[in-house]
């Protein structure tokens, strides 16, 4: 290392508020998007209690133009989400290397936790734009098409003879999975970043937290795959 | 007797042409109170006289024997030998420069730090040789005293996978040093003249949260607090906030 001292520092330098800015932005879409997650789950696992709440809920965020402002400003909000994360990643594989490495040399706890953000990312990326894809190809969002959509056999499932591998639901549960360790650790480093808490007791709240939320979306699966199983045959909508 | 203990060493040595690194096995009788200071300076005095590594006072103060054992950044001169396997690998600290076998040259990214990071009190008063030292309030002091512990060993630097993949980092030591002057009343920098110093990419806004700096400073100084303090310090004068009545940082 030298002093940094060269034509590209110097002007960068010059935009003494964007590092600031930047850092600041990328804490905030991942508070928001939490935010979302957390409502999110809580909403669907709504079915749970019965699929005519769902139902309510679900035409009332439609009704009120929720939904049509929200999904598209969610949307929005991963993008640069994605955009500001990726910064930290380790992007050439020069410091993939050396991450790996370390981390496995170290065998630290919260390092391996962050590798693991990283490549949950990955996985919450591509799935959820497929998510997205699917839910807004059968619009609307309702507790009978939603559970055809997760448990009953459709296109994607691929069958051998008299074995069903069920696509939606092994989809789902990784993502579910994925989406909230991303998601709950990620808050994590946000407090651990700019809080004042210790982090290991908010570790421990944060991980209850998210396992209670694991355990709602479970719930809200096995429900939906009941439901798809009572439906008339021939189902609804794919 | 005392265990037998094999410690595999990392040895290159830049300045041989030709030289490749590679491990080597030393092995030795381990016995009661044996830090891994004691064991290193064993192998060079029974074993192998080549063995380069660096040390003085052995007690945990001048930071410079820090090196990769069993994995970690740790002093040889606190880390216990019992307090590790039987079989364990020693190797030089990443980031820094390597000189040979374990020893990494800190000295120079130090330096570079200090000035980067304008370590040191700025204040336009005349110092005065007649007068009374200015009495300083007894919590202040110890508030001071806490990041001034730091003996720049580099473990911090060592085990943050940013500082290992972003070499302008400035590092948790970095981060805690401002601090230092940041909470010094007689330091008379305003917030933003702090600001100019590390409201970037490679000091504050860079640290990524990994918290390794924080588990393994072998002088167990509150680094997440102190971090956290200064991003927050920072982000406010960046925004030039001001809460009145409101504690934010
Ligand atoms: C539901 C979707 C998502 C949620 C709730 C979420 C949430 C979060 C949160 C809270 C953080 C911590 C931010 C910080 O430390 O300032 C984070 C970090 C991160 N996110 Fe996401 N995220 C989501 C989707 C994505 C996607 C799709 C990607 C990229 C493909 C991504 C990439 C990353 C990366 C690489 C980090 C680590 C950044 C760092 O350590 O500084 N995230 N995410
Ligand atoms: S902060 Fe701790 S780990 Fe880092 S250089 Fe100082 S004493 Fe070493
Ligand atoms: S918290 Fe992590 S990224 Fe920040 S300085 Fe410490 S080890 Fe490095
Ligand atoms: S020899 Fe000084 S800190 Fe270990």
């Amino acid at each position: 290392m030298e002093l940094a001292k060269n034509l590209q520092t110097t002007i960068n330098r010059s935009h003494g508020k964007t590092d600031l800015y930047v850092d600041l932005a990328q804490s905030i879409s991942g508070v928001l998007l939490i935010g979302f997650l957390w409502m999110h789950m809580l909403f669907v696992a709504t079915v749970v209690v019965s699929p005519e709440l769902f139902n309510t809920l679900s035409e009332g965020l439609d009704r009120y133009y929720l939904a049509q402002v929200g999904i598209p400003a969610t949307i929005l909000l991963i993008i640069i989400h994605i955009f500001l994360a990726l910064r930290r990643a380790p992007v050439r594989l020069r410091d993939m290397r050396i991450t790996y490495r370390m981390a496995k040399m170290m065998n630290h706890y919260d390092t391996w936790v962050w590798v693991g953000q990283v490549v949950s990312a990955l996985f919450v990326g591509v799935m959820a734009s497929i998510h997205l894809w699917i839910i807004l190809g059968a619009w609307p969002l309702r507790a009978a098409t939603s559970a055809v959509r997760v448990a009953s056999s459709g296109p994607a499932d691929i069958t051998w003879g008299a074995f069903t591998f069920p696509f939606f639901i092994v989809f789902y549960v990784i993502f579910l999975i994925a989406g909230e360790y991303h998601g709950g650790f990620g808050l994590y480093r946000i407090l651990v970043k700019w809080g004042w808490w210790e982090r290991h007791t908010m570790g421990w709240v944060l991980k209850g937290i998210t396992v209670i939320i694991v355990g709602l979306g479970f719930a809200a699966l096995y429900t939906f795959t009941q439901i798809a199983a009572n439906l008339p045959a021939g189902g609804v909508i794919h | 007797m005392g265990r037998k203990l094999t410690i595999s060493c990392f040895r290159f040595n830049p300045n041989i042409p030709g030289d490749k690194p590679r491990m080597q096995d030393y092995e030795l009788e381990e016995y009661e109170g044996m830090t891994l200071f004691v064991a290193l300076n064993d192998i060079r005095e029974k074993l192998d006289p080549t063995l380069m590594f660096d040390f003085v006072c052995r007690a945990a103060i001048c930071g410079s024997c820090a090196m990769l054992i069993h994995g970690r950044p740790r002093l040889a001169c606190k880390t216990m030998t019992r307090t590790l396997p039987s079989k364990f690998t020693v190797m030089p600290l990443p980031v820094f420069k390597l000189i040979g076998d374990l020893s990494v040259d800190t000295g120079t990214w130090f330096r570079d730090l200090q000035v980067r990071a304008e370590a040191w009190i700025h204040t336009n008063k005349k110092f005065d040789f007649n007068a009374l030292e200015v009495r300083m309030e007894n919590e202040t002091a110890e508030k001071i005293y806490d990041p001034e512990q730091c003996i720049e060993c580099g473990c911090c630097v060592a085990n943050c996978i940013t500082a290992n993949i972003r070499p302008d980092f400035i590092g948790s030591t970095g981060i805690n040093r401002v601090y230092r002057f940041l909470i010094d009343p007689r330091d008379e920098r305003s917030d933003a003249d702090y600001y100019d110093v590390i409201g970037n990419e490679d000091g504050t806004f860079g640290c990524v949260g990994l918290m390794a700096c924080d588990d393994m400073c072998p002088k167990e100084i509150p680094l997440q607090e102190n971090l956290a303090y200064v991003r927050r310090k920072m982000a406010a004068a960046g925004l030039k906030l001001k809460f009145q009545g409101v504690k934010i940082s």
